[in-house]
């Protein structure tokens, strides 16, 4: 972790430096803990970027993009912002390694 | 029910002929920003009815011939807005 | 209210497209009811096979992948610029409806905006 470079918001600077440690680090500084809920939206997220490149926009987008690939029970707001307290995109992204979304504030 | 064009680039710009084009019998064309320079420029057969607005007529010191055109303010903008069915910003 | 977002301007060689999409995505978060139509030069976002990488920016192609997900209602794309520019089967992503009088087209909405 000593080598990963962050910008001023905790967002990896080189997408390249993610690994599962790291993302348990960046976790840990929002006191979460990640369990299989959060590694689930984890994976989703990577994968939603490897396919689009670009992170979800905004948290409504977050959740509109989760319900479609993961269903009603896990696309609504309250589910991810249990897992990602705060504004959900932004931790959940800034957890996955992934950039900061564009409309989030 | 009218269409209004909000038509804010300059007659150099390829969308403002596009815009022209599509000016329909009942339509109005409001210019904004770069829109009003077609004010300055003898050669462009404008539209009518016409409205620009009086800041971006003021910013670059047009003296538009009220013939041509009336110079309105953003409450009557607003006002423009709201009477036409539909508004296509260029 | 029904807006038509209208792109006519090609991709990567100035930042008004991104902002175009920006505003798409946007009102789709707040479920407003929002379509794209590609005209001119601006059917060239609809390529199938684009890579951005050497360019350092992002492929819209697979931006535009994410439109249906997030709620966008429809891609319309003006059928003689996909002419014009070689765009058809095999060539034009999927999903994409063309017309043919964009007259006609841009009546059907409430609020046509050319962004950029």
């Amino acid at each position: 972790m000593a080598t990963v470079v962050r910008n001023t918001e905790g967002f990896l600077e080189n997408a390249a430096d993610w690994t599962e440690e790291v993302a348990r680090i960046i976790a840990a500084e929002e006191q979460i803990e990640l369990d299989e809920k959060h590694w689930e939206s984890i994976e989703f997220l990577r994968f939603f970027y490897k396919e689009h490149e670009m992170s979800p926009p905004s948290n409504r987008l977050f959740v509109k993009a989760v319900k479609e690939a993961l269903g009603e029970d896990k696309g609504n707001s309250i589910y991810l912002m249990q897992l990602f307290p705060g504004t959900p995109a932004k931790t959940a992204c800034r957890i996955a390694g992934l950039p900061r979304p564009t409309n989030c504030l | 029910m009218h269409t209004l064009h909000i038509v804010s680039k300059s007659p150099g710009h390829p969308r403002f002929l596009e815009c022209l084009s599509m000016v329909d019998t009942n339509d109005v064309v409001l210019l904004t920003g770069n829109g009003v320079v077609a004010l300055a420029d003898s050669s462009i057969e404008v539209p009518s009815p016409l409205y620009a607005l009086e800041g971006d007529i003021q910013a670059r010191a047009l003296t538009p011939d009220s013939a041509r055109c009336q110079v309105i303010g953003f409450d009557d903008m607003v006002a423009l807005t709201i009477q036409s069915q539909r508004v296509i910003s260029w | 209210m029904h807006t038509l977002i209208v792109i006519d301007r090609p991709p990567y060689g100035s930042w008004s497209g991104r902002e175009s999409l920006d505003m798409a995505f946007s009102l789709a978060a707040f479920d407003q009811p929002v379509s794209l139509l590609f005209v001119g030069e601006g059917v060239l976002w609809l390529s199938q096979r684009q890579d951005a990488s050497a360019i350092a920016q992002k492929s819209v192609e697979r931006n535009l992948k994410a439109a249906a997900i997030f709620g966008i209602e429809a891609l319309m794309a003006d059928q003689s610029a996909c002419q014009r520019f070689g765009l058809g089967d095999g060539t034009l992503i999927d999903g994409v409806e063309t017309v043919t009088d964009l007259r006609v087209t841009m009546r059907r909405y409430d609020h046509v905006v050319f962004p950029g």
